[in-house]
């Protein structure tokens, strides 16, 4: 008898390989403007990995969108063959045993898409299914996992992958204003890929998942969203300042239908699995739905050694849990992610 | 039906009556029990944690120990866990000391908002001259009467009379009419603002422990929450109309 509500089998990472402290970004972009600077020193990141050219001949790196996008579909390629063979290595398996693909950005517009590209350089069948989502932000990592999951709810034994790619130095934009800083000292690039498959039930510490509840706060549409700006010939992210406090407010929501839905109390969650969103973000979370600085100690170091790595965050949050040998069978974890719409996105788990 | 602990709810206030003067399991397992009973359903306001017979809890049950057995940690995890619980429920917790509150006893005030005592109550802290710890008073008693006190208390053990405790920050009324004392210290929280409250004691709780830096940021996403609460709004609200 296969069990509907599919496991997660294996998680893989990657990040690229140059890594930058905070101090080292403001020195290479000669950022002087003080209010940067302080944001950059205040966002209790120590370092992000990022892909940033040697300088040009005016001493500071700088890439047209033409480059940007260029960078974002090579080193999707470049993180994602990483991150899967990670996550298939362990299981014995490769690409080929594939039966699903669902690939997640936000950080490069390409057409056609990400699962295309993966399917004709890594190995993948011609007859994988496939699913990009594109442009939901940070919480797209749950807006992915909800259909994959139910494509493994309603195809039992059969594999599924879903792999979130961030290249967010791809949509980086330099000068010296704040409304680039706050994004300029936040987001770090990373990939995650995730592999679920709906089977027997078995004695052992891979969580289920059990269901998703979504919350969506359209007063807040424009908070969080891509604009064009001309003067860069750029796409260019702007983040309100008071997101963090929004997000807060409805965190509750989502939540409680979330527990209420299964007939669960906040206290029988063991562990939360919450995208790095910032530090301010991480706050408000906490405050709100009345977790500890323990329950968000993963969240809170991805955030620290990766800054916020977009739609693959909560996967390296879920990584760290799984290695720190916590987990005991019968727990129970929730997911969170937010992002733009404004968004709030959870997932129940059982292990 | 409740063997080491009695439990009642008359209006907004819940009392919680230690009747087993030793802590043991079932205990726990009780004082769990009524801990889901006040976050799920219980609309009271004020919960009032107390003795029995002339004392306050005189700590753990030795009996439970048995020396050809292997010592076992998850019990003493199990007590903190609910000592926690307690001390974040969304009420003003109060206790109320009437003779000794020894080791677990003693343990159990530190938790509550505040304690209001009878003047032959003591506290003593017993636990490191039989060769234990003190559970997470450790933790929490430096934060209330100093580093240089709680060494004193801890590690010399003495019985601390409730005059005493009350100088030292332990204690907040000594009274002989401990009813009229426990009615005039609810009185003083006043409305009891759920959401107020439980960050502000929050926010106390960590303020040791935390940098200005990260305070900052819990402070502001706390208070965000409390502005958005209906006391608030109505506050403003009343401001206005006035």
């Amino acid at each position: 008898m296969i069990e509907p509500h599919p496991k997660i089998l294996s998680v893989g990472t990657a990040n690229p390989p140059d890594r930058y402290t905070q101090e080292d970004i403001l020195k290479l972009f000669r950022v002087s403007n003080p209010t940067v600077r302080s944001m950059f020193s205040a966002s209790h990141i120590e370092g992000r990995h990022l892909v940033i050219p040697e300088p040009d001949e005016n001493g500071v790196p700088h890439e047209n969108q033409e480059a940007l996008l260029r960078k974002h579909r090579k080193w999707s390629l470049r993180l994602a063959q990483e991150a899967i063979e990670k996550a298939l290595a362990p299981q014995g398996m490769t690409t080929a045993d594939i039966d699903y693909l669902c690939c997640i950005t936000s950080t490069g517009f390409m057409l056609p898409g990400l699962t295309a590209m993966f399917i004709k350089h890594l190995g993948f069948r011609v007859d994988c299914h496939r699913t990009d989502v594109v442009g939901m932000g940070c919480n797209a990592g749950l807006n992915g996992l909800n259909p994959t999951a139910n494509w493994c709810a309603a195809n039992p034994g059969r594999n599924a992958l879903m792999v979130c790619c961030e290249v967010n130095s791809a949509l980086y934009v330099y000068d010296d204003e704040i409304t680039t800083g706050v994004v300029n000292s936040l987001f770090g690039d990373g990939c995650a890929a995730v592999l679920l498959r709906s089977e027997p039930p078995e004695e052992d510490l891979t969580p289920r998942i059990i269901d998703f509840y979504s919350h969506i706060i359209p007063d807040e549409w424009g908070a969080m969203r891509y604009d064009w700006t001309t003067s860069h010939g750029k796409f260019s992210f702007y983040l309100d300042r008071d997101v963090p406090y929004v997000l807060g407010i409805h965190a509750e929501t989502p939540v409680n239908g979330l527990l209420e839905r299964n007939g669960l109390k906040r206290r029988d969650i063991d562990h939360w699995i919450i995208h790095s969103g910032g530090k301010k973000v991480i706050d408000a979370i906490k405050y709100n739905i009345g977790i500890s600085e323990y329950d968000v100690r993963h969240t809170v170091n991805v955030l620290r050694h990766f800054g916020n790595l977009g739609s693959g965050s909560f996967l390296f949050s879920y990584k760290r849990l799984m290695e720190e040998g916590t987990v005991r069978r019968g727990d129970r974890g929730v997911m969170m992610t937010m992002g733009p719409g404004s968004t709030i996105e959870t997932a129940l788990l059982h292990w | 039906m409740n063997q080491t602990i009695q439990y009642e709810e008359n209006g907004h206030i819940a009392r919680i009556t230690l009747v087993r003067s030793r802590i043991n399991m079932e205990m726990v397992r009780e004082l769990t029990a009524v801990c889901d009973h006040l976050e799920d359903n219980s609309k009271c306001k004020v919960v009032v944690l107390q003795g029995a017979d002339g004392r306050f809890c005189e700590g753990i049950d030795f009996a439970e120990f048995k020396p050809d057995q292997p010592m076992d940690i998850h019990g003493f995890n199990k007590w903190e866990k609910i000592s926690a619980r307690i001390e974040r429920l969304p009420k003003a917790i109060i206790a109320v000391l009437d003779g000794p509150a020894k080791g677990g006893g003693a343990q159990l005030a530190l938790v509550a908002d505040a304690v209001v005592a009878t003047p032959n109550a003591t506290i003593q802290f017993d636990e490191v001259h039989l060769g234990f710890l003190p559970g997470m008073a450790t933790f929490r008693l430096a934060k209330i009467v100093g580093l240089g006190h709680a060494k004193r208390l801890i590690m010399q053990s003495p019985v601390v009379t409730a005059t005493e405790a009350q100088q030292l920050g332990i204690v907040s009324s000594v009274s002989a009419d401990v009813e009229t004392a426990l009615a005039e210290t609810i009185d003083a929280f006043g409305p009891i603002h759920n959401v107020a409250v439980t960050l502000a004691r929050r926010l106390l709780n960590e303020s040791f422990s935390t940098e200005f830096e990260n305070a900052i940021g819990n402070f502001l996403a706390a208070q965000h929450r409390a502005i958005h609460q209906t006391p608030f709004l109505e506050t403003i609200k009343k401001h206005q109309d006035e």
